[in-house]
């Protein structure tokens, strides 16, 4: 089975390639953009697009039969099996089946394609969280550092005094952190950013 | 607030939507709406059809057709309120503009059949879209049969200028404001629009899924509010400046101001002359183009697809609701 992939975002089309490389005799190729010269020369049973590709609308224009081209060239995998493309445009990706290929054999590709995409998904969840993590530390170390140095305390205490204000406020420390530093900065004659 | 999520595509006719949402108008209306940017008609259709969107800005004969195609009686769609008319354009390359000027479209084609040259390609934005059927028209008004002696193809409009410039696509039917970025890089040459070509034509719709109104008129009827305000901002000339810097945000149609200004001064209309109302005329003449074209078989029956989709009924009872 010959699989397309066309996905503007090389890390997850990687991601998504590198799982159809174990679905049975799978040969797969990714391109960031559809080009009808390169999908014909390479002849594919079935083209995974992801939902925000601008790509979807040419495919969907070949499902058309006109009298220049009097056979459908794909039909989306609407067909295939009742909810499986509905499940596939939620999870952010759509098939379309090159006229030909037995319907059913498009849900072994469809779940891997789908288990990618929200794989991820997570992973880029995760990372932003890091990277918020991150910040906040930072942000609760220079609100500690400010602190100690205006109120001369020592870290234990400075950090306590963060944590007994949050706790009044029913915020979260590195919110409490925030408004500490914005706040001295608008004392000090800053804008507070 | 009722939270909603609405879809759009970056083209300038997204207007209402952005205008509802930035003017405070859908929050007047006790309604919190998100606008969500999609890449493709398809993946608009899908997600309205499959109840991701609760409703978005769609070709008018996308409801029609995905009605047409439903499978299941979920995933069919009513367009209570038209968004636009008129507004998009056929630029073709610099070259081609020349030729026609000295010969005619029907002599350049029969010339590069002579010399054994591919035929040309025109580009649309997607098979059912009003810019489709202008496109067919316009050809076929100049002696060339659209099916025969010249490709159509479909390109995402933020890649049609460029595949203008390189040769790939010999001129295009699309919305604004690439007629007018085609224009401005040297790329093109706009020749007539489809306010020339069919004046007063419906081309962006609300598409909404036929159940709601049904399930909840009462907030459909807010949304349609919400959205005529908008439609009325959006036609006033005082406007028009702050609506072409607004549309110019990244995060919206991501085009020059420029550019979109001098599209919005063009003929597009949002709301004035009963612009907004989807008439069973309208309905009527989309399938009428959609079986010329070979898009719909002789069994539909116009009459009742066109009743049970354009929905223009819902948007008068939604403005007459409020007095």
């Amino acid at each position: 089975m010959r699989v397309l992939v066309i996905d503007p975002d090389p890390a997850r089309a990687a991601l998504v390639a590198e799982g159809l490389a174990g679905v049975d005799p799978a040969v797969v190729r990714q391109s960031a953009v559809f080009d009808a010269a390169e999908a014909l020369a390479f002849g594919p049973d079935v083209i995974v697009v992801a939902c925000d590709s601008p790509d979807r609308d040419t495919l969907e224009s070949l499902r058309e039969a006109s009298q220049a081209n009097p056979r459908p060239i794909v039909m989306f995998a609407d067909r295939s099996e009742p909810g499986l493309a509905e499940q596939a445009v939620r999870a952010g990706v759509a098939a379309y089946v090159v006229d030909g290929l037995a319907p059913g054999r498009v849900r072994s590709i469809l779940d891997v394609a789908m288990s990618r995409f929200s794989l991820m998904q997570q992973l880029r969840g995760d990372l932003a969280k890091a990277r918020a993590d991150l910040e906040s530390r930072k942000t609760v170390d220079r609100a500690k550092g400010l602190l100690m140095k205006e109120r001369g305390l020592d870290e234990a205490a400075a950090y306590g005094l963060l944590r007994k204000l949050a706790m009044d406020k029913g915020r979260s420390i590195s919110a409490v952190a925030a408004d500490l530093l914005a706040f001295a900065g608008i004392l000090r004659g800053g804008d507070g950013s | 607030m009722t939270a909603l999520t609405l879809g759009f595509i970056p083209l300038t006719d997204c207007a209402p939507l952005v205008v509802a949402r930035e003017m405070g108008f859908f929050a007047d209306e006790g309604l919190s709406v998100t606008l969500s940017r999609e890449a493709s008609w398809a993946t608009i259709r899908d997600k309205v059809a499959f109840g991701a969107l609760d409703g978005a800005h769609m070709l008018a004969p996308i409801p029609l057709a995905a009605t047409l195609a439903a499978a299941r009686e979920s995933a069919a769609m009513i367009a209570p309120m038209a968004l636009n008319r008129n507004g998009a354009g056929i630029t073709v390359s610099t070259g081609l503009a020349g030729a026609i000027a000295a010969s005619s479209l029907a002599q350049v084609v029969a010339a590069r059949r002579q010399d054994g040259r591919p035929p040309l390609t025109f580009a649309v934005v997607f098979p059912y879209a009003v810019h489709n059927y202008a496109l067919r028209g316009w050809l076929a008004a100049a002696g060339v049969d659209p099916n025969l002696d010249v490709s159509i193809v479909v390109v995402p409009p933020p890649r049609m200028v460029e595949q203008l410039a390189d040769g790939r696509i010999d001129g295009f039917c699309v919305g604004a404001p690439w007629n007018t970025m085609a224009w401005a890089t040297g790329a093109g040459e706009m020749l007539t629009t489809t306010a020339t070509l069919l004046p007063g034509a419906p081309d962006k719709v609300l598409g909404v899924p036929w159940s709601w109104a049904e399930r909840d008129r009462p907030l459909l009827e807010a949304v349609l509010r919400a959205l005529t305000r908008a439609g009325i901002w959006c036609d006033a000339a005082a406007n028009r400046q702050d609506l072409a810097t607004l549309l110019a945000r990244p995060d919206l149609v991501d085009a020059p101001a420029s550019a979109i200004a001098r599209a919005l001064d063009g003929e597009i209309i949002f709301q004035r002359d009963g612009a907004a109302t989807p008439s069973q005329a309208d309905a009527l003449w989309i399938l009428s183009q959609m079986q010329h074209w070979g898009q719909i078989g002789p069994q539909v029956d116009h009459a009742a697809l066109a009743s049970r989709v354009f929905r223009g009924d819902l948007l008068e009872r939604a403005l007459t609701a409020r007095v």
